[in-house]
């Protein structure tokens, strides 16, 4: 059965911690390459290329540190989320977010739109909450990251 | 956990923005009228001019009246009034202005056609010229305020049908919606001049539209209420016709209704055959328009001599018939001197219509009809009032061919009930009578020989592309969430349809998908129209025809569809479904056998 959006969020399919990257494009390359091995990805080629074309378009940012790069897509079966969190000092997606930490990465079926929606909504609410952004931030493993996300959600 | 305050003060007015946009949507999603419940308000404000420019035709026609005669009381009783030349005379010099006013007219027109409502309804693009119609009632009035055996209903529905024309071209109505606008126009110029607003819509949808759907029924009822409405606000009106309680004495009265419903059939069309020979002889004749109007004014009036009340379109003489006030020999003599006055008003091209005179004319039949019955076999028509008033329902079906709208006409001017059992049977009878006899009705012919000049293609839309609006409300796919937002302000539509720099369509953004996300601040700067929209929208192309094209609507709860090019996707315009539905009624019924 099919998650619910925040049901995706608290037990997302990849979360990365500390990755060693230094642009935008690696950035999407490393979590690409860690979602891609997750069933509903069905075309991994096909799913950076259309990460990448709508990172190109318009801005996938929310915040100075946040990015959420995503794509609706015939690439994946189901809604897919990769969660990583990029070591210091960041790295920087446009001119207006030359330091961002925390990427979230979607997939989107190309018929979800709500689904879609209701995602990226209640990721920014997420990331509004206060102190899940710290604790994103400051989590030394990937469990701890996951229960910060999961109780994040619950609240 | 609390969720942290914006910050960041232009994210903040964002915000606060968003939240109003949400409102906003939300008060106009409430509020926001479908396209058929904005074709219910235009039909409202048609009914509304309409009972307005038929009031003040009515006023005009009896200031004119006052003017020529010096009496302000009704046609008849004012020509009993007159000396014998003067009843000569006031008929003789209406046709003179009328005539006068046709012909200087012209200039004032321009060439405009002078297309009728019934016309530019059945056959036309519902386009009504203004100047042509205000030229042809001011001659009417002339003709009806000199006393001319004629109806004044006629110009009345011409001109609420002409207003009705102007707003539905002041708004850019496609070709359907301007032909079932007007028609609301004439629905309402019918109830106004009978206070009749149920006979209003039927007579418009059963003698002119030729359907009964709710697609054109709905706007003509509400057009026809708000008319009868405002006129009985403004006026104090009620029934036209105030007559005894009737009622079917006994069983044995039905055998009697039934032979009236065969006589009537078998005499309106005659009648209306005599009219067409009195057209016909007066344009043969080789006279010139103001000569046969002055020519046809001298006839009545010589008539009104000898029989005043042949003048006028005969509302009065039917009332005092309808309560027994005329004797049956001196009906024989008004009933005969009718019928020639009115063929000679008619023929003489005169303005004005001849419904009333119609009524007239059923209402002699019947009273003297009964009136023989009575005499021969008293139980068998105890009452011959009541056979008047049956005979006028029954002769209107069969002159026009629409007994429901006969029947509830009847109904509606009387409010007498009782006689609905003979009077529903007899129109019935009525009706298939005189349809064996004659192949054309009042209305029939004239639209029948306009219709032949028109190419039968050029009659109903028969593609997309007929009634593809240009021009729809389109976005980019690289527009953000909160320009969509703000454009869905703009537009009255449910979807935006997205289209790249080639103007080639890409898919729609629901209006439905964003109202819950429209409060969310960080949705405005990151979601963009590429994110959200629905590419398996269903969409036309614009030379698919309209059957397929209502198949493509099914499924989809949408009142407009994108109208693409099949060879390069681009967006040509869009398609209304409420227009479709009125062509495809309309086509239905140009279809169907005569």
């Amino acid at each position: 059965m099919e998650l619910l959006p925040t049901d995706l969020i608290a037990q997302p399919d990849v979360v990365l911690i500390d990755v060693p990257a230094d642009s935008r494009p690696s950035v999407l390359r490393a979590l690409h390459a860690a979602l891609s091995a997750v069933p509903g990805v069905n075309d991994p080629a096909r799913f950076l290329k259309d990460l990448q074309e709508r990172a190109r378009v318009a801005s996938v940012c929310i915040a100075a540190d946040v990015a959420l790069p995503h794509a609706r897509t015939v690439a994946v079966d189901r809604l897919v989320l990769g969660v990583a969190r990029l070591a210091e000092p960041g790295v920087g997606f446009d001119a207006e977010h030359p330091a961002v930490r925390l990427v979230f990465m979607i997939g989107t079926p190309k018929l979800q739109v709500e689904g879609y929606l209701k995602l990226v909504s209640a990721l920014s609410r997420l990331l509004r909450k206060e102190g899940v952004r710290a604790g994103l931030l400051a989590a030394k493993t990937e469990a701890e990251f996951r229960a910060v996300l999961g109780s994040g959600v619950a609240a | 956990m609390k969720v942290k305050p914006l910050s960041d003060p232009a994210q903040q007015l964002l915000a606060r923005l968003m939240r109003l946009l949400r409102w906003r949507l939300w008060i106009q999603e409430k509020l926001q009228f479908t396209e058929w419940q904005v074709t219910l308000l235009w039909a409202a404000l048609a009914g509304f001019l309409g009972a307005l420019a038929a009031m003040l035709f009515t006023v005009l026609a009896e200031g004119i009246h006052e003017l020529l005669t010096g009496y302000s009381a009704g046609v008849v009783e004012t020509m009993r009034s007159l000396p014998w030349w003067a009843r000569i005379l006031v008929p003789a010099t209406g046709g003179l202005l009328a005539g006068l006013t046709l012909l200087f007219g012209k200039h004032i027109t321009r060439g405009q056609s002078s297309t009728d409502y019934m016309e530019a309804i059945g056959i036309g693009s519902g386009h009504l010229p203004l100047r042509a119609t205000v030229v042809k009632s001011t001659a009417a009035l002339f003709s009806i305020g000199s006393g001319g055996s004629i109806g004044r209903e006629g110009p009345m529905v011409q001109l609420a049908a002409t207003l009705a024309s102007l707003i539905g071209r002041w708004r850019q109505f496609s070709p359907p919606q301007l032909r079932l606008l007007v028609a609301c126009g004439a629905a309402a110029g019918i109830a106004s001049a009978y206070n009749a607003p149920i006979a209003g819509s039927f007579f418009v949808a059963e003698i002119i539209l030729g359907t009964i759907a709710m697609e054109s029924l709905g706007p003509l009822a509400v057009s026809a209420v708000v008319a009868a409405l405002t006129v009985r606000l403004m006026t104090n009106a009620q029934q036209l016709y105030h007559v005894p309680a009737f009622q079917l004495n006994s069983a044995w009265e039905m055998g009697p209704y039934i032979v009236l419903g065969f006589v009537a059939g078998v005499v309106a069309p005659w009648f209306l055959r005599s009219l067409r020979i009195a057209e016909k002889w007066f344009v043969d004749s080789s006279m010139p328009l103001l000569a046969r109007l002055i020519l046809g004014g001298i006839i009545v009036g010589d008539i009104a001599v000898f029989v005043p009340e042949v003048c006028g379109n005969g509302y009065s003489v039917v009332v005092s018939i309808l309560n027994g006030q005329v004797a049956v020999h001196a009906l024989i003599l008004i009933f005969a001197a009718k019928w020639l006055a009115t063929a000679s008003s008619f023929g003489s091209g005169a303005p004005g219509g001849v419904f009333t005179p119609t009524l007239f004319m059923g209402a002699s039949v019947g009273y003297l009809f009964g009136a023989a019955v009575h005499a021969l076999w008293p139980q068998g028509a105890v009452a011959p009032e009541a056979f008047a008033l049956v005979g006028m329902g029954a002769f209107l079906s069969a002159a026009t061919y629409a007994p429901v709208m006969a029947v509830i006409m009847l109904f509606e001017m009387t409010l007498s009930y009782d006689i609905i059992l003979p009077l529903m049977l007899c129109s019935v009878l009525a009706y298939y009578t005189a349809k064996g006899l004659e192949g054309q009705s009042l209305y029939s012919e004239a639209l029948k020989r306009k219709a032949a000049e028109v190419p039968v293609d050029a009659l109903t839309a028969g593609h997309v592309r007929d009634l593809m609006k240009p021009k729809p409300p389109e976005v980019p796919p690289t527009a953000r969430f909160a320009e969509i937002a703000k454009m869905f302000l703009t537009v009255r539509v449910n979807n935006l349809y997205v289209v790249d720099t080639e103007g080639r369509f890409l898919g729609v953004v629901a209006l439905h998908d964003i109202k819950p996300y429209l409060g969310d601040a960080d949705l405005t700067a990151l979601v963009i129209a590429s994110d959200i929209m629905r590419e398996d929208f269903p969409k036309v192309g614009p030379e698919q025809t309209l059957s397929e094209a209502l198949g493509s609507f099914l499924g989809v709860t949408a009142e407009r569809l994108p109208v693409v090019d099949p060879a390069d996707d681009r967006l040509l315009g869009s398609l209304a479904k409420g227009d479709l539905l009125l062509a495809l009624v309309e086509k239905r019924k140009k279809l169907m056998p005569a």
